[in-house]
């Protein structure tokens, strides 16, 4: 009997710190999400839009996947040209977290309990998700691509809420954001935890008259880890050399 | 052949997802209905993110000789496929497969590119569903 309590002890010493799911690796797009799960649709605020978006598929210059966008960002949006963004100042700036997370590039997730990390091979970008139970900074602390977020577990559901994103592009066709965006994202690990599954939600009212989401899924692949990126401003005047060859 | 395998490859981009990525929009830039092919000689191979750059000069039927520029996807994915900064060479002559560019200029994304000993660069083409 005193063996079986020892025994106990020391399963209970040796078992994690903590019982929440291990989102711990690398991950990549999976190209085949498919549908969102009903239930996580279901926890979506209403009048929210899922924009189809996702991975390699991007919206053409016009489409904005049923986000309803305010008059100024509709005539913002119409006037921009894909043009200004190949310049030697833009072509490398970072978009904020709202576009990078839809992309096909690949991250890394640390996890403690306090403290999740998503290290983004995307412009090399680093995100922090405090789990201590902080709180945002006031409005008007200093804003970054990545805003600050602060996560809690709900069961096995770890919910991201992010706040303090400086303004960019919501779908890398002429729309942005405002620096009041704020954004929440939903992760779940399938059961046999190769498939990690997300949907990001954001309001706007600054720019849309609507919410938008999208539902995203990765797939776990062991062994690999995140590239560099180190972009290389050049490329705008590769882009811009196109055409004057004997001119 | 050369016409079947370029039908196939333009059957192959109808089919699969357009290989979108990086800072600008594929959606945007590049017509993903149209299909390219270019055989050339290298000038210029550029490995750096956020897109690699291949430069060719393509001589025609009448010996006139054009530029073309071919961006790939980003050289972090393409590391992922078997591409090096060395695996295109200055002054090799290749063909390049892709999407052309929507603004007209002599522009494409490139989807595959082949050496002139008929060997593919990297190990698998780009705009399929185990991009990246």
């Amino acid at each position: 009997m005193r063996m079986a309590i020892l025994g106990a002890a020391l399963l209970a010493l040796s078992a994690p710190a903590f019982a929440e799911p291990d989102l711990t690796g690398f991950w990549n797009l999976s190209f085949e999400a498919g549908d969102p799960p009903a239930d996580l649709v279901a926890k979506l605020p209403p009048d929210t839009v899922i924009i189809a978006d996702t991975g390699v598929v991007e919206f053409p210059e016009g489409e904005y996947g049923g986000l309803k966008l305010k008059p100024e960002a509709l005539a913002k949006a119409k006037a921009w040209k894909p043009a200004d963004e190949m310049t030697l100042s833009r072509v490398c700036l970072a978009p904020s977290i709202v576009y990078a997370i839809q992309g096909p590039f690949p991250f890394e997730v640390f996890q403690t309990p306090e403290l999740i990390v998503f290290k983004y091979e995307y412009f090399d970008q680093v995100r922090l998700v405090h789990m201590d139970g902080r709180s945002h900074p006031r409005a008007d602390a200093p804003h970054s691509k990545m805003g600050h977020s602060i996560g809690h577990w709900e069961g096995d559901e770890l919910v991201v809420d992010t706040t303090h994103i400086a303004a960019s592009t919501i779908t890398n066709n002429g729309l942005d954001h405002s620096a009041d965006i704020h954004m929440v994202e939903r992760y779940r690990l399938s059961p046999d935890g190769k498939r990690l599954m997300a949907t990001q939600w954001f309001e706007d009212p600054a720019v849309l008259d609507n919410n938008g989401a999208r539902f995203i899924q990765w797939a776990k692949q062991a062994g690999q880890y995140v590239f560099p990126y180190e972009c290389d401003p050049a490329f705008a005047l590769e882009y811009q050399e196109a055409g004057k060859a004997g001119q | 052949m050369r016409g079947r395998a370029l039908i196939a490859a333009a059957a192959l981009a109808c089919m699969t997802p357009v290989a979108a990525e990086a800072h600008h929009s594929f959606a945007v830039y590049f017509d993903s209905t149209k299909d390219v092919s270019i055989t050339g000689k290298v000038t210029s191979f550029r490995f750096t993110n956020p897109h690699g750059t291949v430069v060719l000069d393509v001589t025609d039927a009448h010996g006139k000789v054009s530029e073309w520029r071919a961006e790939t996807n980003a050289p972090a994915v393409l590391q992922r496929r078997g591409w090096t900064r060395d695996s295109i060479k200055v002054g090799e002559t290749i063909t390049i497969e892709g999407w052309p560019s929507r603004d007209g200029k002599p522009y494409m994304r490139l989807r595959r590119a082949v050496h002139q000993d008929g060997s593919l660069v990297g190990t698998a083409p780009f705009g399929q569903a185990d991009q990246s």
